[in-house]
């Protein structure tokens, strides 16, 4: 009896559209399709292969025969991680993820550092009336560079007049990079964790931080009965609105990346356009490759804990050539994954990267 | 050829700003996760790699609360035939007390074996002694600081010691013996939940510490818990960003780390 990826896995046509469309293909060792082509013979594929993947999820929404290729990378990492035959570093981070509940390691009991000496209230959601939960993510609540995100958003929040609450150390890993390196257990364990205390807590609405978080509580947690949605879906109409209102320029030349788990596996190209557009003196760039054909950055799939053997131009060098070709002085982006492997070279470069919230709070 | 492997749960302390209480007579683990000793994760994968070689069979031995069933299992998910947790509420910070309750429990229930493995230390107490002593208890060879196993034979095993200045020592040692395990002597296979759910249907037996003689008195007394004593030599650096960069440069170059 075959199970449900091979049987999808045969239906493969080889057509090319996944490895046309991977931004690993091509330029390093990885090919999806010639992967998908040995999973249809069952040949032996070389251990280190499937950690190329950055689970952009291009190869899956392409794909005309619905084989998801990028869900037949996480089964074939699943194998690897039951015979725990992982690389060291993806092994640190899922040790990490078992003891700490971040990938980092960091103290859990520290999950909420990021608020305690924030000028602005940041209460428990078992406070709040509206239930309303501020999602922090792993990497917004322990890196210093990417703290700045969940203190701006509490901050413009607050502006709003939006009340919202969080579950500081009670927060777990959402478990979507854990989920792609193929710890499927450790992903149930962290689900499990979570949704007992959004029920618990009898949270009515979810607004994630980063795209990684809200993919995987919106479509990998089950009907959660919550609202569940990324934080520019939210400031957008609330500045719309005017509830909250941009009243300083911000005289510059920005250009958006789109985040794959934001924009093309979750459609939310919009809104942060729309929070850019409305900031007076931005002259808003677009890549070449942009919303549903934007280039990933390399820092999804697990591929933030760990470097790959190969030795190529990373697409974050490339993403900021691009910008500095045409011209911008900003990247703007709104996942830390992508701020954090965009920096690196567009420090080189000598231009900027700003998560959208820095942006807003340079003109509230 | 039976390996007998030892293997603590410890609290996860590395991150964490460990509280004293109750006037130095305790530390708040409250909200510290534990842990396998990493030591012991590393002695476990080289027995189990030995018998993976060799043949024959590891049983992983814990002592410790209910809650050190987790460790067994995690051994078992690793390879390890069963596991042992010798049950005790107690908190046996000595390791003379440690090894003779684990001598008495080895003797007084048969069980056979031809080498028991330990990690160097635990990373709670550190003591590192628990190997030699357990070793005196029982009269068997014991050699500290294994960093490699070169073979292991039928009456004997050759093993490398860690010593200072970059050096080894290879030691022959006869069978049974007591080694414990250095860090980095192998890089131990990653257990996943999926494992660890499945070796929790492979029986582990529990004995009660108080039949082994677990009123055994402590030759140590922890008197209190103190934090180390502050010194001084740190700078702090306050004000804005550029005067702290300005002020960090200054002082990087006064020192010669900066030109």
């Amino acid at each position: 009896m075959l199970n449900q990826t091979q049987t999808r896995v045969l239906t493969c046509i080889q057509c090319g559209k996944c490895a046309g469309s991977c931004p690993e293909s091509g330029r390093t060792p990885f090919n999806i399709r010639m992967l998908m082509r040995k999973k249809q013979f069952q040949t032996v594929v070389e251990e280190s292969i499937p950690w190329y993947c950055t689970s952009c999820g291009a190869c899956t929404i392409r794909c005309p025969r619905d084989v998801k290729p990028s869900e037949v990378i996480i089964e074939m990492r699943s194998a690897l991680v039951e015979n725990g035959e992982i690389p060291v570093a993806i092994q640190k981070a899922l040790e990490n993820t078992f003891v700490q509940k971040n990938p980092w390691g960091r103290s859990r009991a520290k999950r909420g550092a990021w608020f305690e000496k924030l000028d602005v209230e940041v209460p428990h959601v078992r406070e709040t009336e509206s239930k309303r939960l501020l999602f922090t993510c792993c990497i917004q609540a322990y890196d210093p560079r990417c703290m700045v995100i969940p203190q701006n958003v509490a901050k413009i929040l607050n502006m709003g007049g939006i009340e919202f609450g969080v579950l500081g150390e009670e927060e777990a890993c959402c478990g979507n990079e854990i989920r792609r390196i193929g710890e499927s257990g450790l992903f149930e364990e962290l689900q499990e964790e979570n949704k007992a205390v959004f029920e618990e807590y009898g949270i009515k609405e979810i607004i994630a931080l980063s795209p990684h978080c809200m993919n995987a509580l919106k479509k990998e947690y089950g009907d959660l009965g919550i609202k569940i949605s990324h934080y520019t879906e939210l400031l957008a109409p609330m500045i719309e609105e005017g509830s909250i209102v941009p009243e300083r320029p911000y005289n510059k030349k920005v250009i958006y990346h789109d985040p794959c788990f934001l924009g093309k596996q979750n459609g939310i190209f919009d809104e942060p356009r729309n929070i850019l557009k409305a900031i007076e003196g931005i002259e808003l760039l677009e890549f070449s490759r942009c919303r549903d054909n934007s280039m990933c950055c390399e820092g999804g799939g697990g591929r933030m804990f760990f470097e790959v053997e190969a030795t190529y131009q990373r697409n974050a060098e490339m993403r900021v050539q691009e910008a500095v070709d045409k011209g911008a002085e900003i990247i703007a982006t709104c996942c830390p994954f992508c701020v954090m492997t965009l920096e690196d070279p567009a420090t080189e470069k000598g231009i900027l990267v700003r998560e959208l919230s820095e942006i807003l709070m340079e003109v509230l | 050829m039976n390996i007998l492997v030892f293997t603590k749960r410890v609290p996860a302390t590395q991150e964490e700003e460990l509280r004293i209480i109750e006037e130095g007579q305790g530390i708040d683990l409250s909200k510290v996760p534990f842990k396998v000793n990493d030591w012991d994760n590393y002695a476990v994968e080289e027995a189990v790699q030995i018998a993976e070689k060799t043949g024959g069979s590891v049983t992983a031995i814990s002592i410790g609360d209910a809650e050190s069933d987790e460790v067994l299992r995690r051994a078992i998910a690793m390879g390890t035939k069963d596991g042992f947790l010798i049950e005790t509420e107690k908190v046996l910070h000595d390791p003379n007390a440690r090894a003779t309750l684990v001598s008495e429990f080895l003797k007084k229930e048969g069980i056979s074996y031809d080498a028991i493995f330990t990690g160097v230390q635990s990373e709670d107490d550190q003591f590192a002694a628990m190997g030699g002593i357990l070793s005196a208890k029982l009269g068997l060879p014991y050699s500290s600081m294994v960093i490699g196993i070169d073979s292991f034979e039928k009456d004997h095993v050759i093993a490398r010691r860690e010593l200072e200045g970059g050096l080894q020592e290879r030691i022959k040692m006869t069978l049974p013996c007591v080694l414990s395990i250095q860090s980095g002597i192998n890089e131990p296979r990653y257990v996943s939940i999926m494992g660890i759910r499945k070796a929790s249907k492979v029986e582990r037996k529990f004995f009660k510490a108080k039949a082994y003689g677990d009123n055994i008195s402590s030759t140590i007394e922890v008197v209190k818990w103190v934090y180390p004593p502050k010194k001084g030599g740190a700078t702090m650096l306050s004000g804005e960003l550029e005067g702290i960069c300005k002020d960090l440069l200054g002082i990087l170059k006064e020192k010669g780390v900066f030109q």
